[in-house]
């Protein structure tokens, strides 16, 4: 029997994994998945479930005498050599079946096992002997008594979660399995009335109606503008980058304050720890260049003052003309502010075990710039532009790996700081000839 | 136009021909495809798929979404009996065919012949869809 290759060759220079093993590892992932699903589902089962279901619809009452009480010790091994002893109360209870008396120990679920001794006396103390309780019989092991009936819906829980996401997530991925199995690539990729519940995380980004392979943009239009119809969204991946750094600063200088603590307790008891002391200085120096980066950034991120960019019409079309105020805050001089419309390129794409995203802009056209601004409190500067698109644009594309993304770019140059770079993305839709007719008028706006 | 299928097949062609001879469609615009099995054995075809389809090519993972598919079991439909089909339908208004320079896209028209013990063999012809010009990164001077 021939098997398939490990490899296929992918179109381009990279070769892929074979969809055949790819496949079979998928199925085989979900099936295990899926089988400790049963056994531990199994498991709680027969073990929780099952007997206090049956306790709750099986048993039947009788009145219990209790005639004897004691201490059930269970020894555990915790360390070699080291045993724990645990202390559960019992009642020995005298009931009748079918008219035939009976004597039997059983366990109170108010008396909890404890490792401590003191206190499983003290609660055996609060039962009496030949004190009556309510019970109930195993009719198929009449031995069998219980004093309380009800249901643990903690333990319920967590027989029905555990399990019961194991079976979801291995049995949707087991049928995923079985359904793509032998099935070519075109017919796998052909929506169906099942793909979005068998594998909600495919499918990529959200997507226009009507318009398949280009982004949805429904960001950019649900904030509405000053002057013009929309403010666009800012895009800050820098913030993120902030926030990541605010992070690190927080728990390595946590941790820090930790060791200080503990080393500062030993030297006021007399004792030095070198080692600890030793490690102190390098962890200090590392924190504390956290706090600075942290907090430059943040000075660097608000001292310059918001951007926000407004925009006539969304989504747009190639060959339209659209309307643009740019309003930058803050107090200070600029030395240049200037706005271009870009489009650009990114890839994601895998690399041994790494994921790489690759981005490249294919085309730049200067919408407006000006020079020696002076900001003033309370009174943000504003200008406007008119952003052209070519008739042959390319629309926006969003797929799972590649993007093509058209954005307004915003650069500064505040005297005194850095530059800063500021994107906004917008969304152009395919033209309506497939070349970008521009749609009939100009779409601008004139301000109010 | 590229073929592929698992071995002992170099006979086996499946030519495709659209209703447009330059192969450009505009969006939303009816595509017809015309196709001929050419140098089939004694190992008949058990089911065909049609499908229009575009594919994402590059420097990313290829990404593919499927316009028009469809499979057919009966053998009437099938080669020896049909050794030609054809297959219409009408183009979605997105995505165009694009040449970025990491990112392109490309439509295409495939014929996928299925044989006994799953081999299959495929047959795929790019065709464009929208007049969309080739991008190039920008110069040191355009900005």
């Amino acid at each position: 029997m021939k098997l398939p290759r490990f490899f296929a060759k992918k179109r381009g220079h990279r070769r892929t994994g074979s969809q055949v093993w790819g496949s079979f590892g998928d199925g085989l992932f979900h099936a295990v998945l899926l089988g400790a699903g049963v056994v531990f589902g199994g498991l709680l089962a027969s073990g929780v479930a099952v007997p206090e279901w049956r306790i709750n619809h099986d048993f039947l009452p009788t009145s219990c005498t209790v005639v004897a009480k004691g201490l059930e010790r269970h020894v555990t091994l915790s360390a070699p050599g080291r045993a724990e002893p645990t202390w559960q109360p019992c009642l020995r209870v005298r009931y009748e079946v079918a008219g035939i008396r009976r004597e039997s120990w059983t366990r109170p679920s108010a008396g909890a096992a404890t490792a401590d001794r003191t206190l499983a006396l003290t609660r055996l103390s609060s039962w009496r002997l030949g004190e009556q309780l309510p019970g109930w019989y195993d009719p198929s092991d009449v031995s069998r008594v219980v004093l309380e009936r009800g249901y643990n819906w903690w333990m319920w829980l967590l027989a029905l979660l555990l399990p019961g996401a194991l079976l979801a997530f291995g049995g949707a991925g087991v049928v995923r399995s079985v359904r793509r199995w032998g099935k070519s690539e075109e017919r796998r990729a052909a929506p169906s009335r099942l793909s979005g519940i068998l594998d909600p995380l495919a499918g990529g980004p959200a997507q226009a109606p009507d318009h398949p392979g280009v982004p949805a943009g429904d960001d950019q239009v649900n904030s509405p503008g000053t002057q013009l119809r929309y403010r666009l969204p800012i895009e800050s991946p820098e913030n993120w980058t902030l926030l990541g750094f605010g992070l690190f600063a927080v728990l390595w200088n946590a941790i820090l304050i930790l060791l200080a603590v503990g080393a500062g307790l030993d030297l006021l008891g007399g004792r030095t720890d070198w080692l600890l002391i030793g490690l102190l200085v390098p962890f200090a120096c590392v924190g504390v260049a956290g706090i600075v980066v942290f907090v430059r950034g943040l000075v660097l991120a608000t001292a310059v003052g918001t951007t926000q960019l407004e925009i006539s019409a969304h989504p747009l079309r190639p060959g339209g003309t659209y309307d643009v105020l740019l309003a930058q805050g803050g107090v200070g001089r600029f030395a240049s502010l200037e706005a271009t419309l870009e489009l650009e390129e990114q890839a994601t794409f895998r690399q041994g075990t790494d994921t790489r995203t690759e981005k490249l802009t294919v085309w730049r056209q200067p919408l407006q710039a000006w020079q020696d601004l002076q900001v003033t409190a309370g009174q943000r500067f504003e200008g406007r532009a008119v952003v052209s698109l070519p008739a042959n644009a390319m629309h926006s594309f969003a797929s799972e790996h590649n993007y093509v993304r058209w954005s307004i770019v915003v650069r500064g140059a505040p005297a005194g700081w850095p530059s800063f770079t500021r994107v906004f993305p917008v969304v152009v839709f395919p033209g309506v000839d497939g070349e970008g007719t521009p749609p009939s008028g100009r779409l601008s706006e004139a301000a109010p | 136009m590229n073929q592929q299928g698992e071995g002992g097949r170099q006979d086996l062609r499946v030519l495709l021909q659209f209703c447009r001879a330059d192969r450009r469609y505009e969006p939303l615009a009816a595509l017809r495809v015309r196709y001929v099995v050419e140098g089939l054995t004694d190992d008949q075809p058990r089911a065909v798929e049609h499908s229009v389809l575009w594919y994402t090519e590059g420097k990313g993972e290829e990404d593919m979404g499927v316009h028009f598919f469809e499979r057919l079991t009966e053998r009437a439909s099938l080669p020896p009996e049909a050794a030609a089909g054809t297959f219409t339908t009408l183009l979605p208004p997105s995505p165009l065919s694009y040449e970025g320079v990491i990112v392109k896209i490309r439509w295409c028209a495939r014929v996928r012949l299925f044989f006994s013990g799953g081999r299959d063999f495929v047959s795929e012809y790019v065709f464009e869809m929208g007049r969309i010009p080739p991008a190039r990164p920008p110069r040191a001077g355009d900005a």
